[in-house]
């Protein structure tokens, strides 16, 4: 089986799985790295989204030999001390119920954000609208998007 | 608050160690110290930490959160002072299922007391300690003080010294007035884990060695392997054994993705099923036969359906309800290690004493050899009361003993063998005096009891009182009309059919409210006005109070949160132009009082062709511990029942057609009311109800109930299409 290396949140691992493997099952399962979550497998629910080189993207839908010389960043890394603004505006708002959907929220919005530092309520909708939370955090989620946005989310 | 960090799951994930090492060191750990332990819900232990255990799963309604509130209410301490652990079923846990919305109410009886009694040992302890009547001491943050003296010893002080106490038997609770922490608003002591990542559910269990498994299922229900071959499976690089399980083939490998594409090599033929040819197109029309004729009465007041034969008109409608899957985002799953005579469970489950139970059957060992961890879970609902997923887990498990296993179901597993809810038709009547009044009333229902975790037999389904339990929302029918009749039809089904949200109600209670909004419109009455009506706002002798079966039923508070809703919605007022306004109201279990003000407007295309604009809530819980968590839910009850309104479940040649969010679609973001805004009713019921299940219930017809008035059509089934 091939080895390749893959920088994720800043750190070089050398992995060594098969080429077809989702980048989402190399995280989960070969790195325990289980913020990153299965949600259908299929790109549809968004909770498995990460960022490559900044930008969300489904990490089931990523095979491991496309991982390339790109670099990863998941919810374990979007800030050392869990206080990115992102973070601190879903605490403020308290968005989770059962928080299985919102590393994928969170780093989706971290996506928009970087292209767009203050989106419209439409436009964080139109950013979040295939990411599925069975939950119903919407409403919180809205608030906390755009709190984040003017805390500096997207820097 | 604080999680504890010895709780073994945090121990094991920061340990390389193995894991039985781990349990052990846990409970050894635990002998050695000598905590003041006054009961099973709560020590202090001798450095001062005060550790509680909590007794309900964390599926999102935030028990972990409003749970030590209660606790640190009663032993007078800061709720962020007190560690949590989750209980493990056990001989002090024989009781640990989360379910019907009864978390609040259910450990509210239990943690009140344990917090008062360890708080009046405390005293105890302090007043032997200085001389003085136990009665001259108050409490304040996690101390005692003595008022004249200034003396103060903290709990941690007085903790080796209360364990010498005796146990009070009937604790001095505190009155409501003197709350401080109960009824204030408090997040989430799960966010900051549940935003960086650090939140385990079930499915991020990791255990040193560990294998994944999937299994491969039969496509239709009733089906068994008959042969398989498993020479392809086995050559995906990965795959170390296949397996046959009571359930199918599992399918374990080094890692999920591995063990996924072993089952798409597995080849299986599976025996005939002998329900290849259900479907649920013809089980809508037998659903719909079922209620020609009244099947078995489960409630009658005066005269009944023979009222019917007096009245001057006669109003009747059908409704139908269809059938729907959890879909919870974590899908299904289970880890077990089998060692040699004992056995470890992880498990995102709801019923943490029924997965002991079930692997003490499938793994013949005691129940004192097997620990189960409950995990968080990714969304309950429900399904995870059953144990089918933990079962299979441990029937691998047992096959591979000595390495641990994680099953995990895909989304397609999760979704086509689901315990649904079961679809239901409804044939509603409403007989008119001469001035138009209400004053005769039937509602039969026909759907299918739960059968996934234990079949009904015969008996049950002749018996009204077990009939009655399946027909929530029907037979408990809050307002006040002379004659009445409800009956329930069985009909059977091989959908594996359980508890999902809000269970037997949320069918019934569309059917109802819809119907009592064509009444309006049909006699010209304002929805609310007739609601009030026939809740006896005009007529004092019509009881406020009246029970049935063994529930009580507050027509007064029902009134109020009516009231209160119509107010703050501007019900009176007039609408915005291309809206409606559409009312509904319910009493669930006649614990929560509940009504919705909704407005919605037309959308051209789409999978959902309206919008809610605006969503008004007004209930009665009792007491709010936690308000936060209040709104919380009913912004998830709402967009739950809205995502009802828009997919569902269909069968065809015995197996379900959905396997997910694509073809079961559930509302996202983009389709979220703008606003929701919650209004809880002071009451003076002094004890607190659930939540999670009753802000379903009447959502879905104050939605129809709008459209119909916005399109001037009827809508009688769901999903809506226009
Ligand atoms: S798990 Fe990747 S989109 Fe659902
Ligand atoms: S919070 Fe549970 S799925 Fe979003």
């Amino acid at each position: 089986m091939p080895q390749r290396p893959v920088t994720i949140n800043g750190k070089r691992h050398v992995i060594e799985a098969d080429d077809a493997m989702p980048l989402l099952w190399v995280l989960r399962d070969l790195l325990g790295m289980t913020g990153t979550k299965y949600g259908c497998g299929a790109g549809v629910c968004g909770s498995c989204t990460v960022l490559e080189n900044g930008r969300a993207i489904r990490s089931c839908q990523t095979n491991f030999s496309d991982t390339g010389d790109k670099s990863y960043t998941t919810i374990e890394g979007l800030s050392a001390a869990g206080d990115h603004p992102i973070q601190k505006a879903w605490l403020a708002e308290d968005v989770a119920q059962c928080g299985y959907c919102q590393p994928g929220m969170i780093l989706e919005l971290r996506s928009l954000l970087r292209s767009k530092a203050s989106p419209s309520s439409a436009e964080i909708d139109a950013a979040l609208s295939d990411h599925v939370c069975r939950c119903g955090s919407y409403p919180r989620i809205r608030k906390a998007a755009l709190l984040a946005a003017k805390s500096g989310g997207g820097r | 608050m604080r999680t504890d960090r010895r709780t073994f799951i945090q121990l094991c994930a920061a340990t390389s160690g193995a894991l039985v090492l781990g349990v052990d060191f846990a409970e050894a750990a635990e002998e050695t110290a000598k905590p003041f332990e006054p009961n099973a819900w709560l020590r202090i232990e001798p450095d001062g930490r005060i550790v509680m255990k909590v007794g309900k799963s964390e599926m999102g309604q935030g028990v972990r959160t409003s749970l030590p509130m209660i606790l640190a209410e009663e032993l007078d301490v800061a709720v962020e002072s007190i560690y949590i652990e989750q209980a493990s079923p056990g001989p002090s846990f024989k009781g640990l299922g989360t379910g019907g919305s009864g978390s609040i109410m259910g450990q509210w009886m239990r943690l009140r007391p344990a917090g008062a009694a360890a708080r009046a040992m405390l005293v105890a302890a302090a007043a032997e300690r200085w001389g003085v009547s136990a009665s001259t001491l108050q409490t304040s943050n996690g101390a005692v003080v003595d008022g004249p003296t200034k003396r103060r010893a903290t709990y941690a002080e007085l903790a080796s010294d209360a364990a010498k106490q005796p146990v009070p038997e009937k604790p001095q609770l505190k009155d409501r007035k003197s709350y401080r922490i109960v009824g204030t608003s408090r997040k989430r002591t799960d966010g900051p884990d549940i935003v960086t990542g650090r939140a385990r559910y079930g499915i991020d269990v990791r255990v040193p060695g560990m294998l994944y498994a999937v299994v491969a299922r039969a496509p239709q229900w009733g089906s068994k392997v008959e042969s398989f071959d498993a020479t392809a499976a086995k050559k995906v690089s990965g795959v170390r054994h296949v397996l046959q399980i009571p359930n199918g083939v599992a399918v374990v490998a080094d890692n999920t993705w591995a063990a996924m594409r072993g089952r798409e090599a597995l080849r299986v033929n599976w025996t005939v099923s002998p329900h290849a040819s259900f479907d649920s197109v013809e089980h809508m029309k037998a659903l719909e036969r079922a209620i020609e004729k009244p099947a078995l009465t489960i409630r009658k007041d005066a005269e009944g359906r023979a009222a019917f034969e007096k009245v001057k008109k006669t109003y009747e409608a059908t409704y139908s309800y269809p059938f729907a899957a959890h879909a919870a985002l974590e899908p299904l799953n289970c880890t077990v290690f089998v060692g040699e005579g004992k056995a470890t469970v992880w498990s995102p489950t709801q019923t943490p004493n029924g997965v002991h139970a079930a692997a003490t059957q499938v793994l013949g060992l005691p129940e004192s050899a097997i620990t189960v961890n409950v995990m968080l879970i990714g969304g309950g609902f429900g399904r995870r009361l059953g144990v089918d997923f933990d079962r299979e887990a441990l029937e691998i498990a047992k096959l591979v003993k000595g390495t641990p296993v994680q099953l995990v179901w895909s989304r397609e597993d999760d979704m086509r063998h689901g315990y649904f809810q079961a679809a239901s038709v409804h044939r509603l009547a409403a007989g008119f005096d001469d001035e138009e009044r209400l004053v005769a009333w039937e509602h039969r229902k026909a759907s299918t009891p739960h059968n996934a975790r234990s079949v009904p037999t015969k008996d049950d389904k002749v018996n009204p009182e077990t009939v009655r339990g399946w027909a929530w929302g029907v037979y408990d029918m809050p307002y006040f009309i002379a004659s009445a009749e409800m009956s329930y039809a069985v009909v059977d089904a091989p959908v594996p059919i359980g508890p999902w949200r809000a269970v037997f109600s949320p069918p019934s209670v569309f059917a109802r409210e819809c119907f009592i909004d064509e009444i309006a419109q049909e006699t010209k009455r304002d929805p609310l006005k007739l609601r009030l009506t026939l809740l006896g706002a005009d007529d004092p002798s019509v009881s406020p109070i009246f029970d049935v079966a063994d529930e009580h039923i507050d027509r007064r508070r029902l009134r109020k949160v009516l009231e209160t809703v119509a107010e703050k919605s501007g019900w009176a007022t007039p609408v915005a132009a291309g809206r409606a306004r559409g009312i509904a109201c319910n009493v669930f279990h006649t614990e929560t009082y509940i009504a919705y003000v909704v407005e919605v407007s037309l959308k051209k295309a789409g999978a959902m062709p309206f919008r809610v604009e605006r969503v008004v809530c007004a209930l009665d819980c009792g007491v709010a511990v936690n308000p936060l968590g209040v709104a919380q839910q009913v912004e998830s009850g709402v967009i739950w029942s809205l995502s009802n309104m828009k997919s569902e479940i269909t069968v065809r040649n015995g197996s379900v057609q959905q396997g997910f969010y694509t073809d079961f679609p559930v509302v996202m973001i983009d389709e979220t009311p703008m606003s929701i805004e919650t209004h809880i009713v002071a009451s003076d019921d002094d004890r607190p109800h659930g939540l999670g299940e009753p802000a379903v219930c009447p959502f879905a017809p104050a939605v129809v109930n709008a459209l119909s008035r916005l399109t001037g059509k009827r809508i009688r089934s769901l999903p809506v299409k226009l």
